[in-house]
C-alpha cells in the first residue's frame, strides 16, 4: 500500500490521481455523473488541462448541449467510468 | 424599513361582471386614500365593475416592519389577521383568541397592527371578527386581501403609467440587482352572495334553475351562463352552442376577470391566494410551467396547482411569459374544476409581441391600454400596418367564433398575408407563429381519435352509455368490436421528442340527454395539452381570447405539434371545447415522457409498444421500471344494469355533485364485496370475491415502479394512498420527505417512484370514505416467483421458477396471515398492547358527544377509560429509528353496542348507501413504516392472509422503524363505514434514534400521549404536539339529538339554509383529537361573534391547549386519518415552518393545505414557540376553511408563556 505523503492533503492526492488517470486515457470514451446540471456526460476524453478534463460530449441529458467540447472540472465528478478493452462497453444511446 | 398603510374596512356593492351580477352586501379592505374615490365610483356605476373594487393588495419588502392603521367602518367587530408575519399576538393578531387582548375592533374604531416581515412571499390577510360561513359572514363577502413581500430593496410601479403605486393587483417590481418582473395577484374567491340586475339570484338560462354559486377571482367572474345567454338570444354567434365559445373574445370581447398582460419573455410572478371559504381549487395556467417551490430548483415542475382555502403559492413561469418557445397570444388561467370554470372562475395571461403604447385597439375597437416594457428588457417592436402584432393579424370577425388556425386542419386553409408576416420562417401545421421543436428532434407520430362508446365500469353492470374516449386509430376497430378493453389513452415517448398528432373528431354532434344532463350539441372537439411546449395561437386545442379556435368539427382531422424538452411527468390531455359537458364521460388521456433512450415493452409479452396504462420501461443507463397510470374520476354518469341512474343530480344539467366515481373507467364498490358471511372485514380480500375489476398492477419482488397519478374528471379532491409502499414527495430531491399519500385535483399529475420491497398484495386507494365505498381501490401485486403474464425487468435477475400455484378465489374467509413475530429481531424491540373497544366520547363541555365511538387504547388505560376516570383520546404510539415495533391488537367490540345493526349507517351518508353491516373484526393499519404486507399491513387485502381480529382475538403486527419519518396515520381497515369516523384511528410517531418521551408536566417517561417532551442526547429538548384532524363524526347533543353538521353549526344562519350547497362529504361534525369546540354552542351563550374564541368569556376550548415557553423548540405532528373528501387547510397563527422539514432551501409558510384522509406533516416551528421574535400569548391553530370548519369546531390554542409557571416545568436546554 502506498504511503500517503504527509505534506499532501488527501483531496489534492485524489485530484492528482484522477487527473493522471484521465490523462492516461485520452482518446477513450468516458461516462461521467456530476451532482450539478446537466448531471451526465458521455463522450471522448480529448485532453487534461490541470484539473479540467476536456471532452467531446456525444450525449448528455439535454440534447442542446451535445456535440460540443466541454471542460469538466475534476472536483465536480461524482462518478466516472472509462471504457477500456477490459470492461463492459458504455451503451450506445439511440433515439 | 418601516412602512405604513391606513386600511379601512367598508361595506361596498361589488359588481362582478359587465352583465350587472353583483353582491349588494360586499365588504372590502381599501386604502384610506382610495376610500372616497371608490365609494363615489361605485355610486356612479351601480351595474358596472369598478377597477378599484378589488381585494386589497399591498406590497412591502423582506425585513420591513409594516404598520397597519386599521379603521373599521363595518357594522360589526372586524380585524385583519395576517398569515406568515411575525407579530405580538396580544396587539396585532386581528382576532380575540384565548386570554389575549381583543385585537378586533368595534365599528368606527381604529387599531394599529405592527407586522414583521421576515421572508419574501405571499402574506394572506382576512377578517376573524365575523367567521360566520353564511352570507352574513365577512370573508365570503370579500373581506380578504394580500400583502406581497418582495426581495429587500425592491420598488414597484404601475405597468400602464410607470409611476409608483401603493396598491393594486398588477405591478412591475424592480430591484437594483435582480431582473424586473411583472407581478400579478390572483385571488380565488368563492361562495359570495350574487344577485342579478333584478336583485334576484341569477337563473341558468339553459336549465331554468338557480345558477351555480359564485366562483371567481379578484371579485370578478365571467359565467358561461351569461355569455351563452347572448348566443341563445341571437345577439352574437348565431350557430354556436355556448361552452365552446365561453372564453372567446371574438364573440364577446374580453371578460371582466383579470387579464394579466406582458410581453414575450417577461419575467413574471403570479401571487396566487385562495381567499375563498370552502372548496379546494386547481389553478391551471396554459402554456407555462413552474417550480412548486421557486426557491428550490430540485422541486417538482407543475402546470396545475391545487389550492385549499387560505393558502397561497407563488407561480413563477419558467423562461418568462410564453415559456421556452416564446409563444405569444392568450393563455387562459382557470380553476380546472369544470363546474367552477363554467361558473366563471377564469381569466387570461395576454402576451403581446408588439409594443402597446395606448394607440392600438383590439379587433372590436376597444383600446389596448398602454403597457410599459420592463426597463431592463428590450422593448418589443412597434406595430406596423403589415405587422400589426397580436391579435390584429388574425382574420377573425367580431361577434363570430374565432377563426380556425391556418395550415392545421387537413384540407384547410393556408396563411393570409398578415398571418404570413407574423409567422416564423418555415411554418408548418401546429407550429405557425412559434416553433417549439428544435431542429433534429426525433419525430413521433400518433393518430388519435375521439369516439363515443358505452363503458362498463364493473361486473354488476354499472355503465356509462355515452362514454367518450380517446383512442389510437389503429385500435379503433378492436375497441369498437369489443376485442380490446377501453382504457384511458396513455402514449409513451422519451424526452427530446417532437410529437406530430393527427387528431380526428369522431364524436356524434349531439351528446344525448338523460337524468344527468340535457341534450347538448358538442359539435367540435380538440386535444388540449399540458406540460409540453407548443404554439398557443394555433395548437392549444382550445378557443381562448383572441387566439384561433384550434379544434375541429366532427369528421375533421387537425394536426398538432408539440415538443417534450425534458423528462416530464405524465402530461394531461383533454378536450377544451366542451369539457364541462363531456369530460366526465372519459374525455382524457396522458402522454408519459420517459428518460431519453428508453424503450417500452408490453409487460406480459415483451413486445415493444407505445401506449398502455401498464407497461415496462427499459433504459440503458437508469434502472428499468414498471410504469403504471392511474386516473381518478368523479361526476361519473353511471346507470345500473336496469338502467337506473346512480346518484343523479336534482335536475338534469345541475352541477350539484352528480354521479359516482371511477378509476381508469372502472370501479369496485364495497357494497358488492360482501361474502357469504357479510363481513366487511374481507371487502378487499380476493379469496372471498376474487380480484377487483379495477387495475391490478403487476411487478416482481424488488422491481422499481413508477406510478403516474392523474385526475381526469371533474370537480372534487381525492386522496391517493398506497399501503405498504412510499416514495420521495419531490422525486428529484433526496432531501424531500417520504410519502405514501397524495392529494389530487383534476388535471394535476404526479409521478411516484419506488421499489416494491417484498412480494405480496399492496392496496392502493382513494382513501376518503365515499371514494373507497364506491370502488376507488385496487392492488399492486408483487410476485415472488415467475408468472407467465409478466416479463422480468431486463436489468434484474430471473425470478425463481414457480414452486407453488398462485392463490385462487375460494369464496371463503381468507386464511389467517402468518405470525411475523417468529422472525428473530435484530436491534431494540418495543412492544405495545393495544385494545379496541366501544365507548362514549365527550367532544366538548356543551354536551356534544359520540355515544357509539370505537377507539384504540393501550390495555393499561382501558379500564380507566371505560370507568370514565380517563378521557378517551386518539392512541398515539411512538418508536425510534432502528426499533422493531410489535403491536398486539385485541378486539373487545360487542355487537350490541353498534348503533345500526341493520347494516345501513344513516349519517353521515355516502352516495349509493347500501347494506354493509358493522364488522365485529378490527385491524390497525399504519402508514410509512416498513413491514411485510402479508403479515403486518393491518388489513386483509388481495391474496394476503387475514390480519383482522374478531372479539376476544389478538394478533401481533410487526413494524420496523427504518427512518425517522415523524407522524404516520394509523387506522382500522376492517370496516370503513362503521369504525373509522367513529374514532378507530390514531397515530404512530417515528422519532430519531435514542429519543425518550416525557410527560411535559411531570417529566416522567410516558408511552403515549399527544403532548410530550422529546429528549435526545444529540438534539435539544423539544415539545411535540400531535394534532389529529378529523371529520365525518356523528355527534349527538346534550339532549341526545343527532347534530346535523355543518348546518346545525352555522353562525348567523338564515331560517332556511340552501341545502344544495351541501355535498354528501360535507356531512358530519369535525375537530381535533376527539374534541370539537363548536362555535354555535358558545354563541348561544354569548351572542357576540367576535368573542367566540375568547377564553376570558368562555374558558379554554375543549380542543387541546398546548403549552410552552417562549423559544421552546416545538414540533407539531399533524395527521388526518379520517375521513371525508373535503380538504381542510391547517393554519397556526404567528408561526412558520419549512414546507420540507429536512430541506433548508424550502419555502417557509404558516399553513398546510390538503388535509384529507391519509395526509400528515411534521411542522418544526421556526424560532420555536413564539417564533423568532419571541412573542408570548395564545396562538390559534385552526382550519383555514371559513365555511363549515372553524364554526364547526376545528380550532384550538397553542399557549406560549413568557414567565415560568408552576405547573409546567421548563425545558432543560
Amino acid at each position: 500500500m502506498t504511503q500517503q505523503n504527509e505534506c499532501q492533503p488527501i483531496n489534492l492526492a485524489r485530484e492528482e490521481g484522477i487527473s493522471a488517470h484521465f490523462g492516461q486515457n485520452i482518446g477513450k470514451k468516458v461516462l461521467i455523473l456530476t451532482e450539478a446540471f446537466p448531471f451526465m456526460f458521455i463522450g471522448e476524453i480529448i485532453s487534461v488541462v490541470d484539473d479540467f478534463a476536456e471532452m467531446k460530449v456525444q450525449t448528455t441529458s439535454i440534447p442542446a448541449l451535445e456535440g460540443k467540447t466541454w471542460f469538466v472540472h475534476i472536483d465536480t465528478i461524482e462518478v466516472f467510468y472509462i471504457e477500456t478493452e477490459n470492461g463492459v462497453p458504455i451503451p450506445e444511446l439511440k433515439e | 424599513m418601516k412602512r405604513r398603510y391606513h386600511v379601512v374596512a367598508i361595506p361596498i356593492r361589488i359588481v362582478l361582471n359587465t352583465f350587472g351580477d353583483h353582491n349588494p352586501n360586499g365588504m372590502m379592505y381599501v386604502l384610506k386614500e382610495n376610500e372616497e374615490k371608490v365609494k363615489r365610483l361605485v355610486k356612479k356605476n351601480p351595474f358596472m365593475p369598478v377597477d378599484l373594487v378589488q381585494p386589497l393588495f399591498i406590497r412591502a419588502n423582506e425585513g420591513d416592519t409594516v404598520e397597519i392603521l386599521f379603521e373599521n367602518k363595518l357594522p360589526f367587530h372586524a380585524g385583519m389577521h395576517f398569515q406568515e408575519a411575525e407579530y405580538d399576538v396580544c396587539q396585532s393578531d386581528g382576532a380575540n383568541v384565548g386570554f389575549n387582548k381583543d385585537t378586533t375592533i368595534a365599528p368606527c374604531e381604529k387599531i394599529l397592527y405592527k407586522l414583521h416581515l421576515l421572508k419574501e412571499g405571499n402574506y394572506f390577510f382576512s377578517d376573524l371578527g365575523n367567521v360566520s360561513s353564511d352570507q352574513n359572514g365577512s370573508n365570503s363577502n370579500g373581506l380578504v386581501g394580500g400583502l406581497c413581500v418582495q426581495s429587500r430593496f425592491s420598488w414597484w410601479t404601475d405597468p400602464e403609467t410607470g409611476k409608483p403605486i401603493n396598491s393594486g393587483q398588477y405591478a412591475d417590481v424592480h430591484h437594483p440587482l435582480l431582473p424586473s418582473f411583472r407581478e400579478y395577484v390572483w385571488m380565488f374567491t368563492d361562495e359570495m352572495e350574487v344577485n342579478d340586475l333584478t336583485g334576484n339570484r341569477p337563473i341558468n338560462h339553459f336549465s331554468n334553475q338557480e345558477e351555480e354559486s359564485f366562483h371567481g377571482a379578484n371579485y370578478r367572474y365571467e359565467p358561461e351562463n351569461r355569455r351563452e345567454q347572448l348566443v341563445a338570444e341571437g345577439v352574437v354567434c348565431p350557430n354556436c352552442e355556448g361552452e365552446e365559445v365561453h372564453h372567446d373574445s371574438w364573440v364577446f370581447g374580453d371578460p371582466s376577470t383579470p387579464i394579466l398582460r406582458g410581453y414575450v419573455g417577461d419575467p413574471a410572478k403570479i401571487r396566487l391566494f385562495h381567499g375563498g371559504v370552502k372548496g379546494t381549487h386547481v389553478f391551471h395556467y396554459h402554456v407555462n410551467q413552474w417550480f412548486s417551490d421557486p426557491n428550490d430548483l430540485a422541486s417538482e415542475i407543475l402546470d396545475a396547482q391545487a389550492i385549499s382555502p387560505q393558502s397561497h403559492y407563488t407561480i413563477q413561469p419558467l423562461y418568462g411569459l410564453g415559456s421556452l418557445q416564446g409563444s405569444f397570444g392568450d393563455a387562459v388561467i382557470h380553476c380546472h374544476l369544470y363546474p367552477h370554470f363554467v361558473a366563471g372562475m377564469w381569466g387570461m395571461n395576454r402576451v403581446f409581441n408588439t409594443l402597446q403604447d395606448g394607440s392600438q385597439c383590439y379587433p372590436n375597437g376597444v383600446p389596448i391600454k398602454s403597457l410599459k416594457p420592463l426597463p431592463d428588457r428590450p422593448a418589443p417592436p412597434k406595430p406596423t400596418k403589415m405587422k400589426p402584432g397580436f391579435p390584429n393579424f388574425i382574420p377573425g370577425k367580431v361577434g363570430m367564433k374565432a377563426p380556425r388556425p391556418p395550415m392545421g386542419i387537413v384540407g384547410g386553409r393556408g396563411l393570409t398575408e398578415l398571418e404570413r408576416n407574423a409567422a416564423i420562417a418555415n411554418p408548418r401545421p401546429g407550429a405557425v407563429f412559434t416553433d417549439p421543436c428544435p431542429e433534429g428532434a426525433p419525430v413521433k407520430e400518433f393518430n388519435i381519435s375521439l369516439i363515443e362508446i358505452p363503458l362498463m365500469y364493473n361486473r354488476e353492470g354499472w355503465h356509462d352509455p355515452t362514454g367518450r374516449i380517446y383512442v389510437l386509430d389503429e385500435d379503433l376497430e378492436d375497441i369498437c368490436l369489443g376485442k380490446k378493453a377501453p382504457e384511458p389513452l396513455v402514449i409513451h415517448t422519451s424526452s427530446h421528442t417532437r410529437y406530430e398528432i393527427n387528431f380526428t373528431n369522431r364524436l356524434p354532434h349531439i351528446l344525448d340527454g338523460d337524468a344527468f344532463q340535457l341534450v347538448t350539441r358538442t359539435y367540435e372537439a380538440g386535444m388540449h395539452i399540458h406540460f409540453v411546449k407548443f404554439d398557443v395561437l394555433v395548437n392549444d386545442g382550445a378557443n381562448v381570447g383572441w387566439n384561433y379556435d384550434s379544434s375541429v368539427l366532427s369528421g375533421e382531422t387537425i394536426q398538432y405539434s408539440y415538443y417534450a424538452d425534458t423528462e416530464l411527468k405524465a402530461w394531461f390531455f383533454h378536450d377544451h371545447l366542451f369539457p364541462g359537458s363531456h369530460q366526465q364521460h372519459g374525455v382524457f388521456g396522458t402522454g408519459v415522457v420517459h428518460p431519453r433512450f428508453s424503450k417500452y415493452l408490453d409487460s406480459s409479452t415483451g413486445v415493444e409498444v407505445d401506449q398502455g396504462t401498464e407497461i415496462t420501461c427499459v433504459n440503458p443507463l437508469t434502472p428499468d421500471y414498471r410504469d403504471f397510470v392511474i386516473f381518478a374520476q368523479d361526476f361519473t354518469h353511471l346507470f345500473n344494469k336496469d338502467g337506473k341512474p346512480l346518484a343523479p343530480p336534482p335536475f338534469p344539467g345541475s352541477p350539484d355533485d352528480p354521479g359516482l366515481f371511477g378509476v381508469n373507467y372502472k370501479n369496485e364498490p364495497l357494497q358488492f364485496r360482501l361474502g357469504k358471511d357479510c363481513d366487511p372485514a374481507y371487502s378487499f380480500s380476493s379469496y372471498v370475491k376474487g380480484d377487483p375489476n379495477t387495475p391490478i398492477f403487476k411487478a416482481y419482488e424488488g422491481d422499481s415502479i413508477r406510478i403516474r397519478l392523474l385526475q381526469g374528471a371533474q370537480e372534487e379532491s381525492h386522496s391517493f394512498n398506497v399501503h405498504g409502499l412510499r416514495w420521495l414527495s419531490e422525486r428529484g430531491d433526496l432531501n424531500s420527505r417520504l410519502e405514501n399519500q397524495q392529494h389530487i385535483g383534476i388535471s394535476e399529475s404526479f409521478t411516484m417512484e419506488m421499489n416494491v420491497p417484498r412480494a405480496g398484495d399492496y392496496l392502493w386507494t382513494f382513501e376518503t370514505e365515499e371514494d373507497l365505498w364506491n370502488g376507488l381501490w385496487g392492488l399492486i401485486r408483487a410476485f415472488d416467483e415467475k408468472v407467465p403474464e409478466l416479463i422480468k425487468l431486463p436489468d434484474r435477475l430471473e425470478p425463481r421458477e414457480r414452486s407453488k400455484p398462485v392463490p385462487q378465489c375460494t369464496g371463503n374467509k381468507p386464511p389467517s396471515a402468518a405470525d411475523p413475530t417468529v422472525e428473530i429481531v435484530e436491534g431494540p424491540l418495543r412492544k405495545y398492547d393495544v385494545v379496541a373497544f366501544q365507548t362514549s366520547i365527550q367532544y366538548n363541555s356543551f354536551g356534544d358527544h359520540d355515544p357509539d365511538a370505537i377507539i384504540f387504547a393501550l390495555r393499561e388505560d382501558m379500564e380507566a377509560i371505560r370507568d370514565g376516570k380517563k378521557e378517551p383520546v386518539p392512541l398515539i404510539l411512538r418508536g425510534n429509528m432502528g426499533n422493531t415495533i410489535d403491536v398486539t391488537l385485541t378486539s373487545y367490540l360487542k355487537p350490541e353496542l353498534f348503533p345500526f345493526k341493520d347494516g345501513i349507517y344513516p349519517y353521515p351518508i355516502v352516495k349509493e348507501q347500501a347494506f354493509y353491516p358493522p364488522s365485529l373484526r378490527i385491524s390497525l393499519h399504519a402508514q410509512l413504516l416498513d413491514y411485510d404486507v402479508k403479515t403486518s399491513a393491518g388489513e386483509t387485502v388481495g391474496f394476503n392472509g387475514d390480519q383482522t381480529v374478531g372479539p376476544g382475538e389478538s394478533r401481533t403486527y410487526r413494524w420496523y422503524v427504518d427512518s425517522a419519518v415523524g407522524v404516520c396515520g394509523m387506522w382500522d381497515m376492517a370496516d370503513i363505514r362503521n369504525h373509522r369516523s367513529q374514532g378507530a384511528f390514531g397515530a404512530f410517531i417515528a422519532e430519531p434514534r435514542g429519543t425518550e418521551y416525557l410527560d411535559p408536566y411531570t417529566l416522567e417517561p410516558v408511552t403515549t400521549g399527544a403532548n410530550v417532551i422529546l429528549r435526545n442526547p444529540y438534539l435539544p429538548d423539544t415539545r411535540e404536539f400531535v394534532i389529529v384532524m378529523h371529520d365525518g363524526v356523528r355527534l349527538l347533543d346534550k339532549n341526545n339529538q343527532v347534530i346535523f353538521d355543518p348546518v346545525d353549526g352555522v353562525l348567523l344562519a338564515p331560517p332556511e339554509i340552501d341545502e344544495d350547497l351541501l355535498d354528501t362529504y360535507d356531512q358530519g361534525s369535525r375537530g381535533f383529537n376527539y374534541r370539537s369546540e363548536r362555535l354555535i354552542n358558545r354563541y348561544r351563550q354569548h351572542e357576540k361573534i367576535h368573542d367566540v374564541f375568547s377564553s376570558d368569556v368562555f374558558g379554554d376550548p375543549s380542543t387541546p391547549v398546548f403549552e410552552s415557553y417562549v423559544g421552546d423548540p416545538v414540533t407539531i405532528r399533524l395527521v388526518t386519518p379520517a375521513e371525508r373528501r373535503r380538504a381542510h387547510t391547517f393554519h397556526l397563527h404567528g408561526h412558520r415552518w419549512r414546507f420540507g422539514s429536512e430541506n433548508i432551501h424550502s419555502r417557509t409558510e404558516s399553513y398546510v393545505g390538503f388535509n384529507v384522509a391519509g395526509a400528515k406533516r411534521n411542522l418544526q416551528l421556526l424560532g420555536g414557540a413564539g417564533a423568532y421574535s419571541g412573542f408570548s400569548g395564545d396562538f390559534m391553530y385552526r382550519s383555514g376553511n371559513i365555511r363549515w370548519d372553524i364554526e364547526q369546531g376545528m380550532w384550538g390554542i397553542m399557549r406560549v408563556f413568557e414567565e415560568l409557571k408552576k405547573h409546567l416545568p421548563k425545558l432543560d436546554n
